[in-house]
């Protein structure tokens, strides 16, 4: 709750012109954001340029943020749109791609075989059920939240998730009967 | 499956997904959108005062005809006070935003 409030009183100052305010709102967001891009992308440079495209289309509409509003959906809802429109727009570099393998290589361990079968099973969902999937699973949103963010309605969001659940269960060999 | 079995499964599903969360404080990344916004607003600033400048460039040419005979019979004595206020009009144009904002007055 304090948080909350804390929020608010930042976007109301950023409303005003405040550059301070709207840097503590993107160091306190910056982490959601980014991990939400990077599961919905599947790639963390091409996530990583979303997030700040985000944020630079944050401050431009940050007037239009309504009072009580969760900082953090509207932040994610920018970011999946920017990512529809990447997806949408065919010469993405493939540079990244090769950033991307780094990356992966990077933080292989023991858990490594079911992090590379988790990251094959998103990347085969819709898109729509992987965003689901990211902010609910993996990010604690309701599925409120999730359905303000991404636009999409509630029951929506809960058939992406469920459906969702049980394919990246089934990817990783666990049985999934409560689906 | 058992409510257990289904919290574990969830719980594992985090754990994998938490592999990728980047780090809870990135000054660098931050610094960089920073410089993004900052960056913006700056061309957003010279947007605004080159257009001010053009339309008042296109107001002086317009009614110069008959400014000037005004402006020659007014100049041996307000020339001073009007370069004065001519360059205070100028400031408070360029940095009047700034001022406000820090003031908190702008809305």
């Amino acid at each position: 709750m304090i948080l909350t409030s804390l929020d608010e009183s930042l976007v109301a100052a950023a409303q005003g012109g405040s550059a301070e305010a709207f840097s503590r709102l993107v160091e306190r967001h910056q982490q959601a954001v980014r991990a939400f891009l990077r599961r919905a992308c599947g790639n963390w440079a091409q996530a990583d340029d979303l997030a700040q495209e985000t944020f630079l289309a944050a401050w431009g509409r940050i007037g239009r943020l309504r009072t009580g509003a969760s900082v953090r959906a509207w932040l994610c809802g920018i970011g999946y749109n920017k990512h529809l429109s990447a997806v949408r727009s065919a010469g993405r570099s493939r540079v990244r791609e090769a950033s991307y393998e780094a990356d992966l290589d990077d933080a292989i361990d023991a858990s490594a075989e079911d992090k590379l079968a988790l990251e094959a099973a998103m990347a085969e969902l819709p898109a729509e059920q992987r965003a689901c999937v990211a902010l609910c699973l993996a990010a604690d949103f309701s599925h409120a939240e999730a359905s303000e963010a991404l636009g999409l309605p509630l029951g929506t969001v809960k058939s992406h998730i469920s459906r969702g659940r049980a394919r990246l269960l089934q990817a990783l060999g666990v049985s999934d009967d409560a689906s | 499956m058992t409510p257990a079995d289904k919290n574990g499964a969830d719980d594992r599903l985090k754990a994998l997904f938490a592999l990728d969360e980047p780090a809870a404080r990135d000054p660098v990344f931050s610094t960089e959108v920073m410089a993004s916004v900052m960056r913006r607003r700056f061309q957003e600033d010279l947007a605004f005062l080159c257009a001010a400048t053009l339309a008042g460039g296109a107001a002086l040419w317009a009614i110069w005809p008959v400014l000037q005979p005004v402006l020659v019979t007014l100049s041996q004595g307000f020339a001073p006070a009007l370069g004065v206020l001519a360059l205070v009009a100028c400031a408070l144009i360029v940095v009047g935003g700034r001022i406000r904002t820090a003031l908190g007055l702008a809305s």
